[in-house]
């Protein structure tokens, strides 16, 4: 697939920079709303990112306030806050729909917009050395696009939805729940939110997909490729793939609701659990979309701060190959208890657990890297190193919900929302600061405080473990999942969950102050602040690039060890 | 815009058209929503689904009328051109995968069927789950499907044609025939066009409604989302017509035909499936209309 | 169609409240003006003499049964208070299965992962310690070592065979078939209440809601785990349970007895279930099912054949094998099919 490198060699010969023309930038509103730079577009996915991430964990905080005690506490004000009756129901109806918004919000505005969106866009031009992505106006379109399906969610919110406002079906709305059993518009704005979102983060996909296959610089094969690069293109992969599933299911969802068709209605033959299998094809590859990128960022990371080339490179490479080829083969996980027969049972069993041996190497490798390293422990290598070891405890609990006779007591309680909060709001959430440590002062030119971003770690990661280790217990006790009320028995670690959220939101604010002292008065960052150990060709670039780089494409010359993509004469 | 670009890449100017596609995108859905819930919202739902739905129109012209300005502008170098045909195979690709989830139900309730009663004279269906001895049947008993080897069959001989009539237009083309150009795809898109409204008059001769069951969900959907991308196709196609009248496209630059014709045979193809598959394997053993 | 349906559910539940307002009006009543509740607060007229026995009258009717007090720490879970031990893991197990597959997590899985997350913490801190940039300056070039990336491949598929094996066959277990006596009971979900009809006796059904915070504190029960009517099946007797639901996907869980089927409208899932000994064993709705699906609990009572016999006999059902009794008016008030709008 390597055919980009030849043909542009005629380039090498203009030897000397145009960045008197690359740092002409349009008008305020040419550049921000009409967008076709790479740059500032992820610049707008990581806003749009962090701005959604604040809405996810304060609609997380309502939940972890009203988990606190037993009983209902405050939904009722807020059903009547949210413009919904002064009943039981509606009151209980609002969890749901909070429970909803949360998931969506932080799998679909959160997580995607800023790992993919936002770190994609920027990082993968600058890394293969490109001037911008291969489509800029496709890629504008599925910036806004997400945009308009966060509106969307928004309107749903405010539109009836069953027993109250909101959409109330949990982030996989499941039929009939989301048909017969909620009448009003909220759920079809949420459906077509989540068409919205699809559409643009399908385009993006094609987009990253040949970018990366045609716009590497002269010599960058792709096994030379850095390891985010290729963490990208495996999602990408991914994305285009499983969306349109989603895309076909939730379409018959809405036909369903509004034209009489059965799909997922007994009573015409149809049959919910078809549903679920449509999902879940989705949903399985939907959750290594959400870590590959992660991955990739990790990756970058502890190589630079170890000073040292990643270990088993091409390993690390196929093993995300093979992450997301069984990804696509493992959906029914989870669906364990839908009465499934003993044959498909085992099969998934055994399909599932054969995703631990790749991450497994993924793992080691990170492990080996810093081995005989040279260790310096910036803001991105703590984030990275707690990554690993959070994924690693939440991946040995996927382990065990693999397992079907096991999952059998565990699905639906909280030891499942222990066990991917760990992969995500740990796992992929500390791989997204990580990687903004890391990238923000390439981004801004400022360096943001090592002092305030080391102790955002240490207080984040105490208030997570805190927030989801004690859920492991309550899941395992029995505590299902999806309620805004719980007998006595389970008050104890509720309690502690929630106290642990306090701890996390107050470290938050450290990240905020950082990132305005940094944008305030941060330093000016050089071009290369971490050092001898950061050596892909973003590091070659100024800080922050010029508004259009590599108008004299790098080369890649073999001469280097193909862990080292500087260019030649950099 | 780009300074003085030592690449062949296509840096594009600002353009306003992928935020006003997507506020015509959520004006439409937003529009679709108030139409469904017209007890709610009155007649409002059509204004805003056409105001949004003439945003989405006037953003794909622009939008193509802009790369077609810069195709002939010579933007579309030859790397450029690549980047297009990337793009067309993987945004094929995707579609491929709509469909899947569209042939995965059909398969689902084929393979797995429930048991119904159907009512030839109101066209209702019941089911008979829990009921004692009732038999499984993806065709309701009773329910009467279209014969394949009647219309349907000539669908499917009008599409395998058109994928010939659109080969020999390309042909055509490569070796700088332009009334050959012109003639095979007049020929496609007509055919294109027999084939739309074939399928229009089988539905509303169809003996069974909309809905209703599982066989006519799937067997609407599915050839329903088909129709819609012979629709699209046969504009693609015919928007290249108008091209080769204005004397666009050469011999050996012409990604533009191509993309609409890659993307006619990958309707046909999505056709033959849903022949063999929904029109005579599903309907196999059931009355015909 | 769906409005009608509520509105059909809410009627229906009003009977059903009516016909239990002599001691427990409908649960969450009391927290809410539920349609139901002032119709079962004004109509005790229509508690039928039929309602099963309660705890604070009992043997009052034809009927020799009492519900059974649960044990404390048995079939529900254990608080930090009671137990802080207990309360970090699993609950008891009362089935042969449950006891295989808490002994497979407790014995194979959990120091599994356990031992992997220690390990993984372990070798962290050691590159921590050996590796800084103080303690070596000079970082090593090395990027590739066959050996080691062979033994971690094959290392971990070993000890995922190692879990693969019990786990394999504790689900040939689960799916044993049911034998052809076993005792059939039919769980139907409904938004918000379950419904257990007994095919094998008579068709007993009963409806179960959950208990008032009252009710259960004065039957010494955990609130939101207690109900007024308990599915009642024998101790130490192979159980056929089905499920289905009539509205949206319901799923019937007890964790004391490992034990989670979804039920699904349109589909009968059936699983073989043998509670080893008598006891009271609660559970919870285990599917997202809209508002109240935080308040549709389940309560299995066990009890020993002859008193489940009795029980059937108090149901006005009868054993198989026995000549059918004469249709049961005594089942509770809403005999009739609860949901009759959906099925069609
Ligand atoms: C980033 C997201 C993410 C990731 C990476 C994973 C990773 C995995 N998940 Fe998780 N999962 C979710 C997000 C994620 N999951 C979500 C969101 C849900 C709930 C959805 C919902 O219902 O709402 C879910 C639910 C879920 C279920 C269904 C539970 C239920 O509903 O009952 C299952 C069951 O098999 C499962 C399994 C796994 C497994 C086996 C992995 C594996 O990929 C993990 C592999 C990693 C390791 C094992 C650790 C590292 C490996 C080593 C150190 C090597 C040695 C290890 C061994 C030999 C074991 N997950
Ligand atoms: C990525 C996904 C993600 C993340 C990060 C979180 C974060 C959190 N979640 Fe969430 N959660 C889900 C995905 C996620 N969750 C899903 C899918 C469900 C299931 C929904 C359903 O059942 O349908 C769920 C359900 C769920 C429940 C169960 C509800 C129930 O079943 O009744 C609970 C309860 O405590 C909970 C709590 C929390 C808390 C306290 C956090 C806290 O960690 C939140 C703290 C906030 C952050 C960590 C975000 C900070 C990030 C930014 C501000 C952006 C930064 C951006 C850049 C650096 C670019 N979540
Ligand atoms: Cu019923 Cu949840
Ligand atoms: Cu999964």
């Amino acid at each position: 697939m390597a055919t980009t490198a030849e043909g542009f060699d005629i380039h090498q010969d203009h030897g000397h920079d145009t960045h008197d023309h690359a740092d002409h930038k349009p008008g305020f509103f040419a550049r921000w709303f009409m967008s076709t730079n790479h740059k500032d577009i992820g610049t707008m996915y990581l806003i749009f990112a962090i701005i959604a991430g604040i809405v996810g964990g304060a609609i997380s905080g309502i939940m972890r306030v009203e988990l606190q005690e037993p009983g209902i506490q405050y939904l009722q004000w807020w059903a009547e806050f949210m413009g919904g009756g002064n009943d039981l129901n509606t009151a209980l109806h609002m969890w749901n729909v909070f429970i909803t918004a949360h998931g969506l919000i932080m799998v679909f505005f959160m997580v995607m917009p800023a790992m993919i969106g936002g770190f994609g866009n920027w990082f993968v031009p600058l890394m293969i050395g490109a001037p911008d992505m291969a489509f800029p106006r496709m890629n504008n379109v599925s910036f806004w696009l997400t945009v308009a399906g966060f509106v969307s969610l928004l309107f749903s919110l405010f539109v009836p939805g069953g027993t109250g406002p909101g959409a109330g079906t949990g982030w996989t709305v499941y039929a009939p729940l989301s048909t017969s059993g909620s009448v009003g518009p909220a759920v079809d704005f949420a459906i077509f939110s989540l068409h919205l979102a699809g559409a643009g983060s399908i385009l993006g996909a094609t987009n990253f997909i040949t970018t990366i296959f045609n716009m590497r610089a002269p010599g960058m094969t792709l096994h030379k490729m850095p390891l985010f690069v290729w963490s990208v293109l495996v999602t990408a992969f991914l994305l285009l793939l499983a969306l349109p599933v989603l895309a076909a299911a939730i379409t018959m969802l809405l036909t369903d609701r509004n034209f009489g068709t059965t799909f997922f209605n007994p009573a015409g033959g149809g049959d919910p659990v078809l549903y679920q299998h449509l999902f879940w094809f989705f949903g399985h590859p939907e959750v290594y979309i959400m870590i590959l990128p992660g991955f990739g960022m990790i990756s970058q990371i502890i190589a630079t701060f170890s000073k040292k080339p990643v270990f088993g490179y091409l390993g690390m490479a196929y093993a995300m190959v093979a992450i997301g080829v069984v990804g696509f083969i493992v959906w029914a996980h989870h669906m364990y208890t839908v009465g499934l027969d003993v044959n498909t049972k085992m099969y998934f069993t055994a399909a599932t657990m054969v995703i631990a041996v790749p991450t497994g190497v993924k793992i080691f490798s990170w492990i080996a890297t810093m081995w005989g390293g040279s260790l310096s422990f910036k803001s991105p290598m703590v984030w990275s190193m707690g990554f690993i070891f959070l994924f690693t405890v939440g991946g040995v609990t996927g382990v065990v919900l693999a397992n079907g006779g096991i999952d059998d007591n565990l699905h639906d309680t909280y030891y499942v929302v222990a066990h991917f909060h760990y992969v995500l709001s740990m796992g992929a959430v500390f791989s997204m600061f990580a990687g903004f440590y890391y990238w923000f002062p390439k981004m801004s030119g400022r360096m943001h405080s090592e002092f305030l971003s080391h102790i955002h770690f240490w207080t984040f990661f105490v208030g997570v473990n805190v927030i989801f280790f004690p859920q492991h217990f309550l899941g395992m006790q029995g505590m299902p999942r999806r309620y805004p009320d719980y007998p006595e028995a389970y008050h104890f670690w509720h309690q502690i969950s929630s106290y642990g959220y306090y701890i996390m939101a107050g470290s938050m604010l450290f990240f905020f102050v950082n990132i305005l002292y940094a944008l305030v008065a941060g330093k000016k960052a050089e071009a290369n602040p971490w050092g001898e150990g950061a050596t892909t060709l973003e590091w070659t670039l100024p800080s922050p690039p010029p508004y259009h780089q590599f108008e004299t494409l790098p080369v890649i010359t073999d001469a280097h060890d193909y862990h080292d993509h500087r260019p030649a004469t950099a | 815009m780009a300074g003085k670009a030592n690449h062949d890449y296509h840096i594009l100017e600002p353009d306003i058209w992928p935020l006003i596609g997507s506020i015509a995108a959520l004006t439409f859905t937003s529009g679709m929503v108030l139409s469904f819930h017209p007890d709610l919202f009155g007649q409002s739902g059509q204004i805003v689904l056409g105001l949004g739905l003439a945003g989405l129109i006037a953003t794909f012209f622009m939008w193509f009328r802009n790369i077609v300005i810069e195709a002939q502008r010579g933007d579309h170098t030859p790397v450029v051109q690549l980047h297009l045909r990337y793009g067309m195979i993987l945004f094929i690709a995707s579609e491929v995968m709509f469909f899947v989830g569209w042939f995965w139900s059909f398969f689902d309730f084929a393979l797995f069927p429930a048991a119904l009663e159907y009512d030839h004279a109101t066209g209702a269906t019941t089911s008979l789950f829990g009921t004692e001895g009732a038999v499984a049947a993806f065709i309701p008993e009773g329910m009467e499907v279209l014969d394949p080897f009647a219309l349907p069959l000539l669908n499917t001989l009008i599409l395998l044609c058109s994928g010939t009539t659109v080969t020999w237009a390309h042909h055509a083309l490569i070796h700088g025939d332009r009334e050959g150009l012109k003639q095979g795809l007049w020929a496609t898109v007509a055919l294109g066009v027999l084939f739309s409204a074939i399928q229009a008059y089988e539905y509303s001769a169809a003996p069974f409604g909309f809905g209703g069951n599982t066989y006519s969900s799937a067997f609407y959907m599915a050839t329903g989302f088909h129709g819609f991308h012979v629709l699209i196709g046969t504009i693609f196609l015919a928007v290249c017509l108008y091209r080769a009248y204005l004397g666009h496209f050469t011999p050996r630059q012409h990604f533009g035909f191509e993309a609409a014709a890659w993307y006619w045979h990958f309707v046909d193809v999505v056709w033959l499936f849903l022949f063999v598959a929904v029109y005579v394997w599903g309907g196999w053993g059931a009355e015909y209309h | 169609m769906g409005q009608r349906d509520t509105r059909m559910k809410k009627l229906i539940l009003a009977v059903v409240a009516a016909g239990l307002a002599a001691f427990a009006p409908l649960s969450v009543a009391a927290q809410d003006a539920a349609p139901a509740a002032p119709v079962a607060a004004e109509a005790p007229a229509a508690t039928t003499a039929a309602a099963p026995a309660d705890t604070a009258a009992p043997a009052a009717e034809a009927s020799s049964y009492t519900p059974m007090a649960p044990t404390k720490g048995k079939g529900m879970p254990t608080s930090y208070e009671d137990d802080p031990i207990k309360s970090l893991t699993f609950q008891d197990q009362y089935s042969a299965n449950g006891e295989y597959a808490l002994w497979m997590h407790d014995v194979i899985l959990m120091p599994v992962i356990t031992a992997i997350s220690l390990l993984v913490l372990g070798l962290l801190l050691y590159t921590v310690v050996r590796f800084n940039r103080r303690a070596n300056p000079v970082a090593s070039k090395t990027t590739h070592n066959t050996m080691i990336e062979v033994v971690w491949t094959i290392l971990p598929v070993i000890i995922l065979v190692i879990i693969a094996v019990p786990s394999i066959t504790l689900l040939a277990r689960q799916y044993e078939t049911p034998p052809a006596d076993a005792v059939t009971i039919k769980a139907t979900g409904y938004q918000w209440y379950w419904g257990y009809t007994y095919p094998d006796h008579g068709e007993i059904e009963v409806i179960s809601n959950m208990a008032d915070e009252a009710a259960a504190a004065k039957a010494g029960e955990p609130y939101q785990l207690a109900v007024d009517n308990r599915m009642v099946v024998p101790a130490g007797v192979p159980l056929r349970i089905q499920t289905t639901a009539s509205d949206v996907i319901h799923a019937f869980a007890v964790p004391s007895l490992w034990f989670k089927m979804d039920a699904v409208p349109g589909r009968l899932n059936e699983k073989l279930l043998t509670i080893k000994e008598p006891g009271v064993y609660y559970g919870q709705c285990s599917e997202l099912c809209g508002a109240r699906h935080g308040y549709m609990p389940i309560a299995i009572e066990a009890l020993p054949p002859a008193e489940f016999a009795a029980w059937v006999k108090a149901q006005g059902g009868s054993m198989p094998g026995e000549a059918e009794a004469a249709p049961a008016p005594a089942a509770p008030a809403p005999a009739a099919d609860p949901a009759p709008a959906t099925a069609g």
